[in-house]
């Protein structure tokens, strides 16, 4: 049986500042080596500062995972020397004297299967080497440390897991999870990595780092399994090791780290007392949870009666389902969620065309209320839709310039349907013994309006006009 | 002008206006250079404090808000950071190290208008007694510059004792304050466990140590303890003290006080001179009304042990920064790969430091950490449990601050093990968190005998109290220098 | 009994090349055999205790740049990287 298991570094990338000093916590866009302090680059004399808030969305985290939380946590060093480390130690969690981590036990269901997570730590990422210079001989190392300190939340899971496929709906819900928790956006480049460990019946486990995308961790698990399974059947023994996934070759390689390299010496961090979480502050913490996804699933489908697939859809994406709450009514709840599962996501769905595009709440509630009072025709509205991502203007502005109105004045639509119903009249009569035959007559009626007529309006005229 | 005065004096001549700060730093200065180029207190002396005493007479005569210390000149430990000034460490690694802020008590110091004439020589990263480890050469006893001058914080003692500033700040992880003030004859204090604020402390030992002055009264480490001690932000392990006044009520005498004779700490190994000093003292306490009893802290006897893999374990982790990469000096990295170059880099740690670390390496190791490690931090605990019962009866512990008089320079610089011993009376109080102080109390044949007394955690003031009882029993001769 | 190996396991490990080796070696071991005296402190059962913060005491999430370029101040390099020697693969 396979066995895998994942640790997930994911980054708070929407706190403030950084876990142990006041750089920003997301160093993206700054130039190089300007997001850093003594604290962050480890000066001499310079103590770490506890983010408050960092400790706080930890702990939402661990609560959101079903995982414990105890009441005191404990911050732990792990000695060893890189040069993207400023202090060759990182401060982290463990559990050597007791639960101190930030989350204990706990477990997402996946599908059907039970997916447990051994715990939870808050700790520092390190800064960014830079590669340069063709050979090894004349190979220089850059680094760059404005991300050095940045919180990340380490989320350590059993070898639950026994296919690649298992992985990435693990990982799509806990993007979701996390970021409709609003503690992190998982879509920013490199806001969340993993590794993974790797064992097949009979075998030692083996880690594998380096691990670039969510993409390539499927890869590099599939590329483990099927190295591992090849080596059991030419009966070669698994040794335990890590190894190191190459994006290039696309394959792992063993790392070939010395036994100095692995004795991380942990011991408690004394410029950090153990943090006290009492009750209070947890009741208080889990009282402020946004909503989950599986209760906003429920609330659309019971409240509005939002198909159960379109719900679901809804509430597992933060933007649209934020989207979603800011704009919808008891009336037009439905309509909102057809525009946005059935229009709005083949057009923004990625991180780059959500922000380019100038759409908002306002828009969307604009443009459900206007289709439900016939203001404009479904067709229309999705030119329209079109049109306010492109130059964000209001659904009022546009529905005149590009002249989508529907035509709902009573005598212009009248004079056209006195019009159709000279040309049909064979149709008309038939209305008299088949009632369906007045969708003809509707349909023709929008034939000669550009589909801009107004549908019901339409249907109420030609019944008067022809007197059924 | 006579340099020879408490710190509480020379506020009260500069007040007065009987002296000008600036004539009193540049009188200081004058010295410094007079006689250290036979004791060797300073690693660099501040070119601009008699400009700096200058701008402070000025507010003194314009009747501008002066800060507390008017001008007060103060030597620092190069272990704190004094911004855009060298912050050496006395080691070749920081031989060129720049801070780039002002450590806490230095902000503190800088708002009262203190002077600091200059950074003061150490044993390298503060690892040792005898300031002999210095990468810059040792300090001397100005007792007998034969002698060394105790340590870590060797200089300090020196300066103040010799009379090159009027208070100084050291820092102490194991004593290393506390024992050169002993040797020196000058009062060293080591205050509660977070009543200072460690930020702009380069570590050694980040758990245990605190930053304490050394002054020429007791008053005036209650003084300074008024300037530098209270909560802070930048450091989390600081306490609240409530912006106590320790000056104030410092003559409370201590009638009635029960102070508790540590047994363990006038045993084995003690100088007579020292035991006889230290029953001395007893009688005097008992002669104010205190009453003394002998305890028992059966921990003590392996506290040295404790102590060394403690610290060691912590400096080996907290000096593992120094690669080298981000600051430190002239080695080029052209050719090497990274492990090899900071391996090589890092051989600019003297041998005392070198040692510590291969031992911080090994005592916290896989396989090792359950024997050393683990046990040490345990033995920590259950000395802090003993101590902590002993206050339940008693207010204050007395014993001598070091077993043995001064040594001479190299006596035992080459055994490390009968170093250790010379530790034994003072590691107690930074092992449990408590404040202790050694007060000049005797004089064998030139060489200087302190007296320790500790009392239980934020019971700073109560110290000072019993430790100015004591002091004004004594009468020494002065410095022969 | 600490070896001669080990501790120059632990002098890889802690990265400072040694040289005198035999001396330093002997320096070494005596003090770590000093502490095997810990074997008797009989403190097996003891538990460590730590000084505590409250989370309503700990930093506020704030963004507060450094005031001024620390880059400049430390060792820089084409522009404002920190350089470092090559690593091995
Ligand atoms: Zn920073």
């Amino acid at each position: 049986m396979t066995m895998i298991g994942l640790e997930i570094h994911c980054q708070l990338t929407n706190l403030n500042s950084k876990l142990f000093c006041s750089c920003k916590a997301n160093y993206r866009g700054f130039k190089i080596n300007e997001n850093i302090c003594p604290i962050c680059m480890g000066l001499p004399g310079s103590l770490p500062r506890l983010n408050q808030e960092a400790v706080k969305k930890a702990t939402i985290i661990a609560m959101a995972l079903n995982c414990s939380t105890p009441e005191k946590i404990a911050f732990f060093r792990k000695n060893y020397f890189y040069p993207d480390s400023p202090k060759n130690f990182q401060i982290t969690q463990l559990n050597i004297y007791g639960d101190t981590s930030v989350g204990g036990t706990g477990s997402i269901m996946v599908g059907d299967k039970k997916i447990r997570i051994t715990r939870i730590q808050l700790e520092e990422d390190p800064g960014r080497l830079i590669y340069e210079g063709s050979s090894s001989k004349n190979q220089i190392t850059l680094v760059d440390y404005n991300r050095a300190g940045t919180p990340l939340v380490e989320i350590v899971t059993e070898p639950d897991f026994e296919t690649p496929k298992e992985i990435r709906d693990f990982l799509n819900i806990l993007s979701d999870i996390l970021a409709n928790l609003g503690v992190a956006d998982p879509s920013l480049e490199g806001a969340m990595r993993a590794d993974a460990n790797v064992s097949i019946k009979g075998g030692k486990k083996v880690e594998i780092k380096n691990i670039g995308s969510f993409h390539d961790l499927e890869k590099a698990v599939h590329f483990e399994i099927t190295r591992q399974e090849s080596l059991h059947s030419r009966e070669i023994e698994i040794v335990q090791e890590t190894r190191h996934w190459d994006d290039r070759r696309k394959i792992t390689v063993s790392s070939r780290s010395k036994e100095e390299d692995l004795d991380y010496r942990y011991f408690l961090e004394g410029d950090i007392p153990w943090v006290k979480i009492d009750p209070e502050t947890q009741k208080t913490l889990s009282s402020q949870m946004p909503e989950s996804i599986s209760s906003k699933k429920e609330r659309y489908v019971s409240k509005y009666n939002i198909p159960a697939q379109v719900a679901d859809v809804l509430s597992s994406d933060k933007y649209y389902s934020d989207l979603f709450e800011e704009s919808h009514t008891e009336l037009n709840a439905k309509e909102v969620a057809n525009i946005i599962t059935t229009d709005l996501m083949g057009l923004v769905d990625t991180r780059e065309k959500r922000e380019a595009s100038k759409f908002t709440s306002v828009h969307l509630k604009e443009l459900a209320d206007s289709i439900q009072s016939g203001k404009i025709s479904k067709n229309s509205s999705k030119n329209a839709l079109h049109e306010i991502l492109k130059t964000g203007k209001n659904l009022t502005t546009i529905i005149k310039e590009l002249d989508l109105g529907n035509v709902s004045d009573e005598s212009e639509l009248s004079g056209i349907i006195c019009q159709v119903i000279s040309e049909e009249s064979q149709a008309v009569e038939q209305t008299k013994s088949n009632p369906q035959t007045i969708n003809y007559l509707v349909g023709k009626v929008m034939q000669k309006t550009k589909g801009k007529a107004d549908p019901s309006l339409t249907l109420d005229l030609l019944k008067k006009q022809i007197g059924i | 002008m006579n340099l020879k005065i408490s710190a509480l004096d020379f506020i009260q001549e500069v007040k007065t206006g009987n002296i000008s700060a600036e004539d009193f730093v540049a009188k200081t200065i004058e010295r410094i250079q007079n006689v250290d180029d036979k004791l060797h207190a300073f690693l660099s002396v501040n070119q601009k404090a008699v400009d700096q005493a200058r701008k402070i007479d000025k507010k003194v005569k314009s009747g501008e808000k002066v800060g507390d210390c008017f001008g007060m000149p103060i030597s620092i430990k190069d272990n704190l950071c004094i911004k855009d000034s060298k912050t050496t460490c006395a080691s070749k690694m920081l031989e060129d190290f720049i801070a780039p802020y002002d450590a806490t008590v230095i902000t503190k110091l800088k708002r009262q208008d203190a002077i600091f004439v200059g950074k003061v020589n150490m044993d390298e990263f503060a690892m040792g007694l005898t300031t002999e480890f210095s990468a810059f050469g040792p300090s001397k006893n100005p007792w007998n510059a034969d002698y060394v001058p105790g340590g870590s914080s060797g200089g300090s003692a020196v300066s103040v004792s010799a009379f090159e500033c009027v208070a100084s700040l050291g820092s102490d992880t194991g004593g290393s304050v506390r024992n050169p003030a002993s040797f020196c004859s000058t009062v060293g204090y080591k205050p509660t466990y977070g009543l200072i604020s460690r930020f702009g402390l380069i570590s050694y030992a980040n758990s245990i140590e605190q930053i304490g002055p050394l002054t020429r009264t007791v008053k005036d480490t209650a003084f300074m303890l008024n300037m530098i001690s209270g909560i802070d932000p930048n450091d989390s392990t600081t306490i609240d003290n409530k912006n106590e006044d320790y000056l104030s009520e410092i003559d409370s005498g201590i009638e009635g006080k029960k102070i508790g004779i540590i047994q363990e700490m006038i045993g084995e190994g003690i100088d007579p001179a020292v035991l006889s000093a230290t029953k001395d003292a007893i009688s005097k306490l008992e002669s104010l009304g205190a009453i003394c009893e002998e305890i028992s802290l059966d921990m003590v006897k392996y506290s040295v042990a404790a102590y060394y893999t403690i610290t060691a374990t912590e400096a080996g982790s907290n000096l593992a920064r120094y690669d080298n990469l981000r600051y430190g000096y002239d080695f080029p990295l052209e050719g090497y790969e990274f492990n090899s170059y900071i391996s090589k880099a890092r051989r600019n740690f003297g041998p005392e430091v070198t040692r510590r670390l291969i031992i911080g390496g090994f005592v916290p190791s896989t396989g090792h950490a359950g024997k050393y490690f683990l046990k040490a931090l345990k033995v920590k605990s259950k000395l802090t449990k003993e101590i902590n019962n002993v206050f339940k009866k008693f207010d204050l512990l007395i014993s001598p601050t070091v077993p043995i008089l001064p040594f001479k320079l190299g006596e035992k610089i080459d055994d490390p093990v009968s170093l250790f011993l010379v530790d034994i009376n003072t590691v107690t109080a930074n092992l449990t968190g408590k404040p202790a102080i050694s007060i000049p109390f005797a004089n064998s044949n030139g060489l200087p005998i302190g007296i320790q007394l500790m009392a239980n955690s934020s019971q700073d003031k109560l110290l000072l109290q019993a430790a100015h009882a004591l002091e004004k029993t004594v009468n020494l001769p002065e410095v022969p220098i | 009994m600490v070896t001669e190996e080990e501790i120059e396991h632990v002098s890889k490990l802690m990265r400072i090349d040694i040289d005198d080796h035999k001396e330093f070696v002997e320096k070494v071991h005596s003090m770590i055999n000093y502490f095997d005296i810990l074997d008797s402190a009989g403190v097996e059962s003891e538990e460590i205790s730590m000084p505590e913060i409250s989370i309503s005491n700990l930093r506020k999430d704030e963004h507060i740049p450094f005031d001024g370029k620390l880059i400049e101040k430390l060792n820089h390099y084409k522009g404002t990287y920190v350089r470092a020697p090559k690593m091995s693969s």
